[in-house]
């Protein structure tokens, strides 16, 4: 129940500005704001850079930095006695170990990874010169927005934020609702472990994105838009912002916010992001009602990730016959992040749906003998090298029980424990659980403690509920995290059970 | 029937419920038990306990009937094989995230358990270790207000109270605190409900399904830490606090009255709803220097038991002779906020009307 007048909004800005949750900010942020103490502490207590506040180097630990020697970086910095930090992905695994300085920046390590050169066929184009003129919104508004809708349903444009779902259904339900007033919300907070293309393209390719957000405002009827980044990417809100203001008065008709995140990885589901925009702890909605319908403040909401909306200036200008031309097995040309044992680490902009040879030798090749990858982040598990010719796209890896996700590619070796690998996953599932709903709250701990206990004895026994309790999370958790968090551990014994059957 | 009613159908049931239902509401109407945590009809529902999940056809996913909008034609499920093994997998988590007996049962310091009902009525399934949960409670020690006391270890962390607090009592004393598995109840820097908002008004422990929200043994005789002394009862009254007629429920051991509740939500006009005298002052019912018989002064100035006939014959006398000497306005008439409104009018009509003054005033009216 908020109270008449309450500055909700400004609550996670202000706990920042005020040093995080340390004794009295609830307090401030509360007469501040005229939220409730009570709540405020709750809120803070959510996100990791407000509940562990301070200065400190942040080392990430998801599995690409881990097989890179992130625990050694750890202990390192231990060693020289400076206070350190494991956390979740970075979103940096083409620059694996990577670490964050006591203001969030990047510590300068290894260079940031291969990226495809530039040519005709590519959508996004992540080495093409960034285009400020705007040529495609004015094309787009001149045809109108059916067209427009009409051109994407041509171009099959599935959203890439990891559940590929059709971009235009979303856009036309917006659309189409009788309340006016309407939001348009960019997902930038990208914190699959694997995934780093967001980031690349909001620093490369900030136009193509604003773009693709000022087109979806203007068919949403939106007059305002949020940009959400996580908060770790200090380089990307410089980005973003040194492109609106060049942008200048060619956006002036649409109000834009970067929101920044404070450390969830939860806030990347649509519905707790949009919990997080207007202050509170980032837990997910249920659903329906969808966002389209009630999002934002209750009212009808266009959410998009980022590689989705920096698609859309290419298939206006060049249909939506021809953006669909550039797929594979499905539509379009396709950002993969890859990382891991390969021999240059990057973003690679191929047909949707090449398979893991066709990306890897994009990326330089194997480093080792190859044993398994993951084709999507955390949440699509692992699958083994007789994979390896299928295509890396949605519907196929959805079918195999894994999924595309949002093409966070990490190839591992044979140097690789798969139990050791999996826990990593479990780890970052547990720390990153919202605590909401009982089913991934608890499920995520006990698969959690079930490698670490075989880990300890290497006993099997004790991963014998794992496949009951992942039934469960998937079947009772109110969110996609509970649903796939089982499945590192559960495919790596589906695939690898030689390594979990020795005592 | 209006026009708005919906037709739907529930395990194979047709039932018709008004627009804007939940599929909740029309199970119920079928008086069809569906397990709720998390839910009471007070607050909004969450959907967040997942006890209550229910199988909606065309619906790829279990839904939670306590939420999902009722709507014509729909054929629910409530029972079924997914569900039921969608439940016992849930109390088997919940099990292992919860303080057990020696019997293995769940522990409550409550009155109810609703925990431990639903495991005995629907059982689990894989037995898991305990999880050992990393939270953060507040310091037991610290908590020195003298009524509330909070368990997390028996806590499912269903966020009841904390929505009850904040939508019902707009108090917002309490937040969930934590993230994953470390989620739990807590107060702003995890300090004694005495130095937050929280009017002590108990409302947390009336909702709480498993018993982690409860009143301290020192206020309250809780029956499953002190077995009865003497044979139970339970006895309808109405606070006499103040003017509202709030109903109570006291619960008693021989004479003695050990712990007060209120009567279900939606029976009577309190709806559930408690302060915290209604709650917790009810000490003075036993005490010591409780008068239970009028006095008046003797001339040995010491106060004697008398009858009502003569005591309040003494107060028309003595009003009498102050208003022969004095004049009608050297009196005045207060009344207080523990009587009733139809007390309170004839006070005034005492005032006005047999004594003929306006110096009458009540102590709530300033």
């Amino acid at each position: 129940m908020e109270k008449k007048g309450a500055k909700r909004k400004v609550v996670l800005q202000l706990l920042e500005e005020h040093g995080g949750m340390r004794p009295g900010v609830a307090r401030k942020v509360s007469e501040e704001t005229g939220v409730p103490e009570a709540d405020v502490y709750g809120v803070a207590s959510f996100y990791t850079l407000l509940s562990r506040p301070g200065a400190k180097t942040r080392v990430c630990q998801g599995l690409t930095c881990v097989m890179a020697g992130a625990e050694q970086v750890i202990a390192e910095l231990k060693a020289r006695g400076e206070e350190v930090e494991a956390v979740s992905c970075l979103g940096q695994c083409d620059r694996a170990p990577a670490a964050i300085d006591a203001k969030l920046e990047l510590i300068p390590g290894a260079p940031s990874g291969g990226i495809t050169p530039s040519h005709d066929a590519l959508a996004i184009d992540l080495a093409g010169e960034d285009d400020p003129s705007y040529a495609a919104f004015d094309k787009a508004r001149d045809e109108g927005p059916d067209w427009i809708i009409e051109q994407l349903k041509t171009s099959g444009l599935q959203g890439r934020g990891g559940a590929g779902f059709p971009a235009h259904i979303k856009w036309h339900a917006v659309r189409t609702q009788a309340e006016l007033t309407r939001y348009v919300v960019v997902n930038a907070d990208e914190g699959e472990p694997g995934t780093f293309k967001d980031r690349e393209i909001m620093l490369r390719r900030p136009h193509r994105m604003i773009e693709g957000m000022a087109i979806a405002a203007w068919v949403a009827g939106a007059a305002k838009a949020f940009i959400y980044v996580r908060g770790e990417f200090r380089d990307c809100i410089r980005a973003l912002e040194a492109a609106i203001a060049e942008a200048g008065e060619r956006l002036d008709w649409l109000d834009i916010e970067i929101v920044e995140g404070h450390g969830a990885y939860i806030c990347g589901e649509e519905t707790a992001l949009l919990e997080a925009i207007e202050g509170k702890r980032g837990m997910p909605r249920l659903k329906p009602p969808y966002p389209t319908e009630k999002g934002l403040w209750g009212k009808p909401t266009l959410m998009n990730n980022v590689e989705t909306l920096a698609c859309v200036p290419e298939i206006l200008s060049r249909g939506g016959e021809w953006f669909k031309a550039l797929g594979k097995t499905e539509a379009g040309s396709k950002l993969y992040c890859i990382s891991g044992h390969v021999g240059r680490p990057g973003i690679y902009e191929l047909p949707l749906g090449v398979s893991l040879d066709e990306l890897v030798e994009a990326a330089g090749g194997y480093v080792g003998t190859p044993k398994a990858f993951s084709p999507g982040g955390a949440s699509s598990g692992f699958l083994p090298m007789d994979l390896r010719g299928e295509p890396l796209d949605f519907g196929g890896l959805a079918k195999l029980g894994s999924m595309l996700g949002s093409a966070g590619v990490v190839v591992l070796n044979d140097t690789v424990d798969m139990a050791v690998a999996a826990r990593w996953q479990q780890i970052f599932f547990e720390d990153e659980s919202c605590g909401q709903c009982a089913p991934c709250r608890i499920g995520c701990r006990v698969q959690r403690q079930a490698i670490d206990k075989f880990l300890d004895a290497r006993a099997p026994e004790s991963l014998g509920h794992v496949e009951e309790v992942a039934w469960e999370m998937d079947a009772g958790s109110i969110c996609g995290l509970g649903m796939v968090a089982s499945l590192p551990l559960q495919s790596a014994m589906k695939y690898f059970g030689e390594e979990f059957d020795h005592e | 029937m209006s026009d708005n009613d919906i037709k739907l159908e529930i395990d194979g049931r047709e039932v018709e419920v008004p627009a804007g239902s939940t599929v909740l509401d029309a199970a119920r109407k079928l008086d069809i038990e569906i397990p709720t945590l998390c839910m009471d009809d007070r607050v909004d529902p969450a959907g967040c306990c997942r006890m209550c999940l229910v199988e909606v056809e065309g619906q790829r996913r279990l839904h939670p009937s306590c939420a999902y909008p009722a709507a014509e034609g729909q054929k629910v499920a409530t029972h079924n094989d997914r569900i039921d093994r969608h439940r016992k997998g849930l109390l088997s988590l919940y099990k292992a995230d919860h303080e057990l007996d020696q019997h293995g049962r769940p522990v409550s310091r409550g009155v109810h358990n609703r925990l431990a009902d639903y495991l005995d009525t629907y059982g689990t399934g894989p037995a898991l270790t305990p999880v050992d949960a990393p939270r953060v409670a507040r310091s037991e020690s610290l908590e020195t207000n003298p009524y509330i006391q909070f368990d997390p270890e028996s806590c499912v962390v269903c966020g009841l109270c904390v929505r009850y607090c904040d939508e019902v009592e707009a108090v917002s004393a309490i937040s969930l605190v934590g993230r994953g598995s470390g989620t739990t109840i807590g107060t702003a820097d995890q300090r004694s409900l005495l130095d937050t908002s929280c009017e002590l008004c108990g409302g947390c422990i009336a909702v709480c399904p498993t018993g982690a929200m409860t009143e301290k043994p020192s206020v309250t005789r809780l029956p499953q830490l002190q077995p009865p002394k003497a044979p139970t009862s339970k006895v309808r009254t109405t606070c006499n606090f103040c003017g509202v007629g709030c109903q109570l429920d006291l619960h008693t051991e021989g004479d003695q009255v050990v712990r007060v509740t209120s009567p279900k939500p939606g029976t009577t006009l309190n709806d559930g709803n408690l302060c915290v005298k209604g709650r917790f002052s009810y000490e003075f019912i036993h005490h010591d220097e409780r008068l239970t018989q009028p006095l008046v002064r003797g001339e040995d100035g010491q106060l004697h038991p008398t009858t009502w006939e003569v005591a309040i014959q003494r107060v028309a006398d003595g009003l009498r002779q102050v208003e022969a000497r004095h004049g009608t306005d050297a009196l005045g008439f207060v009344s207080s906020s523990r009587c009733t409104g139809e007390e309170n009018y004839l006070m005034q009509k005492l005032s006005r009307a047999a004594f003929g003054t306006n110096n009458c005033h009540q102590c709530a009216a300033t």
